[in-house]
């Protein structure tokens, strides 16, 4: 491993690393919501008002 | 007996057994029951029958710390004391309100509600009220309460007639008590100023300071410095833990029906949150009023939420179509954590005309009030989302953290503690009777004894605990 990583230029290495985030295995986002999981009676604050989610719709 | 002058008095040759300090709702209802128990008793009410500018400037203090109220305007020097200018919204100390809470310090009275509900039937007569209804839930976590707004009795006005024919009770007006005299057993004597001048030492066998909020401390204090210690004997909460309820407006809110809660003539309604919402978050006791929007305020609020939920805008404008009362600002009012620091000191500079150091009242509102009142209305918008009763909108400077107003009620002009009610001589002034720690024949009446003040205003409470130690005194004194 050493080896191989001591072949690898600087540069490369550099560019692994920037590149590592964008691997959805780095993301930390749920899986895309199912409408249907949604809770619309969760109450959520927004700009000072105190709503239900399914009032944002 | 109403006497205009101490001169008038002296002729009487009335031989009180209590001295009663201050015609206020305490003053005037101990005497009353005292009087009624056929126990002599003089009250000496250091203004006239008629509010005067001269009277009111006995008042004058400064204030350290977080904006509040000129002290001269916040009370009022003549007889009936500051009923004259109360409001009339009763209600009495939740059962809550007696209990330690372990979320802050010093929280708690010797006495549980139960002490004074006795007393209740005899203060409806006085204040003129009708009974109560139970409190109704709304949700877990919110109470919907009843604050009674009253006939708001002027105690001067309502009594002299009766004071006036009374054997066993002499008013007399025009006579400021500057000073109690002791020797850490008993007062002895009460130094007067009467007619712009010293007017000589008053005996009694027994005292009772109701003179408010504010002054009882500052007499208190001043007598103490006097007499070395002799008058408040364990003197370390003397002036302390003085609270008031500080008031502000927090938001609006949208109710999908405003009949819906029973309103009283003026169309308002209160809040207050479940024990179990107070530990939970830990917070302090709240009252949140509802107070009918006008129109021009509710259109704005409309256009707001628009930009945040257009469809919960347009509902909000049918029901506006439907009736115009449908939204309503909120007012918060909240209890105070108990603080030693928030206390009532006498100036070094400043003196009055008769030679009392005037007021130096140090106040500051905590960051535990300041979450109150932030988690107090979300409680209350929550409930009211969830219920599908209404929705709610905090004001920006609540959300976002920023500066108290300066510009809104700032507080209820309720003046509490300072002589708190206790065990632990190092945490309060008075026992649960209402007797000074350590004297014999020293009592103290009035709000300027509460441990904790809830969220509702004072008078209520006052006048139960004042009918509580008169029927105590009574008894004390019959023995």
């Amino acid at each position: 491993m050493s080896r191989f990583i001591k072949k690898m230029s600087r540069r490369a290495i550099v560019q692994a690393l920037i590149a590592l985030p964008a691997l959805s295995l780095f993301r930390n986002q749920p899986a895309p919501a199912n409408p249907d999981e949604i809770d619309r009676d969760e109450i959520v604050e927004i700009n000072g008002w105190i709503l239900r989610r399914s009032d944002l719709a | 007996m109403i006497f205009d002058s101490y001169e008038a008095y002296k002729q009487a040759d009335f031989k009180p057994k209590v001295c009663i300090l201050g015609s206020g709702p305490a003053g005037t209802t101990i005497a009353r029951k005292l009087g009624a128990a056929g126990i002599p008793v003089v009250v000496l009410e250091a203004g006239s029958r008629e509010f005067s500018d001269e009277s009111q400037d006995f008042y004058r203090g400064k204030t350290v710390g977080d904006f509040y109220f000129d002290l001269d305007i916040t009370r009022l020097r003549f007889m009936g004391g500051s009923s004259n200018h109360w409001a009339g919204w009763c209600r009495v100390l939740d059962s809550q309100d007696f209990e330690p809470k372990a979320w802050a310090p010093d929280t708690g009275w010797p006495i549980s509600r139960a002490d004074i509900e006795p007393y209740l039937k005899e203060v409806h007569d006085i204040l003129e009220l009708p009974d109560f209804r139970p409190d109704v839930p709304v949700s877990d976590d919110i109470r919907w309460v009843q604050l009674i707004k009253s006939p708001a009795v002027r105690f001067g006005e309502k009594f002299a007639d009766e004071l006036d024919r009374s054997k066993n009770i002499a008013i007399v007006l025009n006579t400021y008590a500057t000073e109690l005299i002791g020797d850490g057993k008993r007062v002895t004597g009460a130094k007067l100023w009467s007619n712009g001048q010293d007017a000589g030492t008053f005996s009694a066998d027994y005292f009772v300071t109701c003179t408010g909020g504010l002054e009882n401390s500052r007499l208190l204090l001043w007598s103490n410095e006097r007499s070395n210690g002799g008058v408040v004997p364990n003197a370390a909460a003397l002036g302390r833990y003085w609270m008031e309820h500080p008031t502000f407006e927090g938001g609006n809110a949208i109710l999908a029906n405003y009949s819906e809660f029973e309103v009283d003539a003026s169309n308002e309604a209160f809040f207050s949150p479940t024990l179990a919402a107070m530990e939970r978050l830990q917070i302090m006791n709240f009252g949140i009023r509802l107070i009918e929007s006008p129109y021009p305020n509710v259109k704005k609020l409309i256009a707001d939420l628009a930009c945040t939920a257009p469809n919960m805008a347009e509902w909000m404008s049918s029901q506006l179509d439907q009736r115009l009362r449908c939204a309503a600002q909120l007012y918060v009012a909240w209890e105070q954590a108990p603080l030693a620091s928030n206390q009532i000191e006498l100036s070094k500079t400043d003196v009055d005309h008769a030679g009392v150091p005037r007021i130096e009242l140090h106040w500051k509102k905590s960051p535990l009030e300041r979450r109150t009142l932030l988690e107090g209305l979300r409680l209350f918008g929550t409930t009211l989302a969830q219920k599908n009763l209404g929705r709610v909108r905090i004001d920006d400077w609540i959300s976002n953290g920023g500066d108290y107003p300066t510009n809104e009620e700032t507080a209820g002009h309720h003046h509490m503690g300072g002589t708190r009610m206790g065990t632990d001589v190092l945490k309060s002034v008075v026992d649960a009777n209402c007797r000074v720690h350590g004297m014999d024949n020293l009592y103290v009446g009035g709000s300027s004894v509460f441990c904790t003040s809830g969220q509702c205003n004072p008078t209520t409470t006052i006048t139960a605990l004042a009918c509580r130690l008169g029927e105590h005194l009574g008894k004390v004194i019959s023995v």
